[in-house]
């Protein structure tokens, strides 16, 4: 059975308490800390599945450390496990971090904390990005395609430096959308290797039937407070999907630029033409592969 | 606290479920009077439930009068966190500031988990999504708020919940690839369109058989 350890941060026989509450679940595994300064050192050198918090601590609050975890490991679930009822928590730094909130008052709550805790942890991944529908079967879709073996990084940096040119666009890129990253088998006009699922446009993108486009990323409330795009130079993007032929999407072509930018009707349509090519070349790539396999054990 | 059980919540006057318990409906459409209409009307609680209502525009007593209206008995039957009006009022729960979903979400989660919510059966509601996402400056928050704070307390109690979407609203980008992403959170969704003279039709999809019928409200 796998194990989550789980960061508590308080004090005294309240802290005793909890990891008490914690320790009776069998996928739970409880480490302590009893400061914010503490919890911070500990977040930087081990990881953990989720944390737990008081509010009231020596040297801050609760929502310092949930503001250490957002900046340390963004993914990670917190839960503020305190008296301190939610209007007398101040917020004002941190108006748009989302926590789970459990009032250690009520009757039950001791009861509750170690079922709320299992269940942050299993929806993590679903709290942290959007996921699709049948994220799990698509998952099994993309590990078919055994990417590393097959030498496929020449051909699609041909088709990356060509839809460049077609577009007359900055950077150009085909990326797969593993469980929590997307990976960038190819790239031209830039060097990126990956992108976390909650930072990439290509996790909005992938749900579209369409090719998405955003025109002006500083315009978009999804994406404007986004540092990492905003580091990579990305104003505008454009994104087709790379499905295989049940239907999965697995990953997509995209266009990026510097400077605000439209796609008609005719650019979109030719980018998802670039992405049925790319698929091509994928599923193509892996017959051969599969061809080779099996006459090589014959 | 409970995990999915066999518990179904009916919906009167309306061609929509029995729905089991934890479904998530995502009600979009651009006409604000229709949406409340229906909105309500899923989320009144019956004998024996309890509504708890995120109003972003709203006061206290406005909701309350609304979930009276679509079942005798439902203002008494509810728990109102409210961004709008005074705090005056049984059940009512104000917060300051509709951008702070830190607060919002905390509160949300207190109410949620009070014993008169939490040992019985919840229909738990937002009335409107697409003003928080108004509100919030990044979006990927309110996705947050709604898989944190919102949908969670589905899955921890016998509960359905409804979040509306005012698709004619400003919500900080495409409307039609916000509502896409926020899809994915939510079990089915309603689609309301409106054809005048007190009739709507519904586009009904993920909850059943996907359909289109014509409601009066």
């Amino acid at each position: 059975m796998v194990s989550n350890t789980v960061l508590c941060v308080d004090t005294g026989a309240a802290l005793d308490e909890t990891t008490a509450r914690l320790d009776e679940e069998p996928t739970l595994d409880p480490i302590t800390s009893t400061s914010v300064a503490e919890a911070t050192q500990r977040l930087d050198s081990e990881s953990v599945a989720c944390v737990v918090t008081e509010y009231d601590l020596a040297d801050g609050t609760g929502m310092d450390v949930v503001r250490s975890v957002r900046e340390n490991a963004p993914q990670t679930p917190c839960v503020l496990y305190t008296e301190t009822r939610p209007s007398e928590i101040e917020t004002d730094a941190v108006e748009e971090v989302i926590v789970e909130y459990l009032n250690k008052d009520l009757a039950d709550a001791g009861d509750r904390l170690g079922f709320v805790v299992d269940d942050v942890i299993a929806h993590s991944a679903q709290v942290g990005f959007l996921t699709p529908d049948d994220e799990g079967s698509r998952l099994d879709a993309l590990s078919e395609y055994d990417v590393d073996d097959l030498p496929i990084e020449d051909s699609f940096e041909r088709l990356t430096d060509l839809i460049t040119s077609h577009f007359d666009a900055a950077v150009a890129f085909i990326g797969l959308l593993e469980k929590d990253e997307e990976n960038f088998l190819a790239c031209t006009g830039a060097d990126w290797d990956s992108l976390t699922r909650e930072e990439t446009i290509c996790t909005h993108s992938m749900l579209q039937e369409d090719v998405m486009v955003v025109e002006d990323i500083r315009e978009d409330k999804r994406f404007a407070n986004n540092d990492q795009l905003h580091d990579l130079g990305i104003v505008s993007y454009a994104g087709a999907n790379m499905t295989t032929p049940e239907g999965q999407v697995i990953g997509q072509v995209c266009l990026i630029d510097h400077e605000p930018r439209s796609y008609d009707a005719t650019e979109r349509a030719e980018l998802e033409q670039f992405a049925e090519t790319a698929m091509e070349v994928l599923e193509l790539r892996q017959s051969l592969r599969t061809a080779q396999k099996q006459v090589g054990e014959q | 606290m409970s995990v999915s059980t066999d518990v179904e919540f009916h919906v009167e006057d309306l061609p929509i479920g029995p729905l089991d318990d934890g479904t998530s409906v995502l009600l979009t459409g651009d006409d604000c009077e229709a949406l409340e209409s229906i909105f309500y009307r899923i989320v009144s609680a019956d004998a024996g439930e309890h509504s708890l209502v995120l109003a972003t525009e709203e006061s206290g007593v406005a909701v309350q009068r609304a979930l009276d209206n679509a079942k005798r008995g439902g203002k008494e039957r509810s728990s109102i966190l409210t961004c709008s009006g005074s705090s005056a009022g049984e059940n009512i729960t104000t917060v300051d500031d509709l951008g702070d979903l830190t607060t919002l979400g905390m509160e949300l989660s207190m109410l949620a988990s009070a014993p008169e919510v939490a040992e019985g059966r919840m229909r738990s509601g937002i009335f409107l999504t697409s003003t928080l996402c108004g509100a919030a400056s990044d979006t990927r928050s309110v996705y947050r708020f709604l898989n944190s704070n919102f949908l969670t307390d589905l899955r921890r109690n016998e509960a359905i919940g409804v979040a509306a979407v005012d698709t004619s609203a400003d919500i900080g980008g495409d409307t039609s690839s916000i509502i896409t992403g926020l899809e994915t959170s939510f079990t089915g969704r309603i689609h309301v369109e409106s054809n005048g003279s007190g009739s709507v039709t519904l586009e009904i999809t993920g909850l059943g058989d996907d359909r289109t019928v014509d409601v009066s409200i």
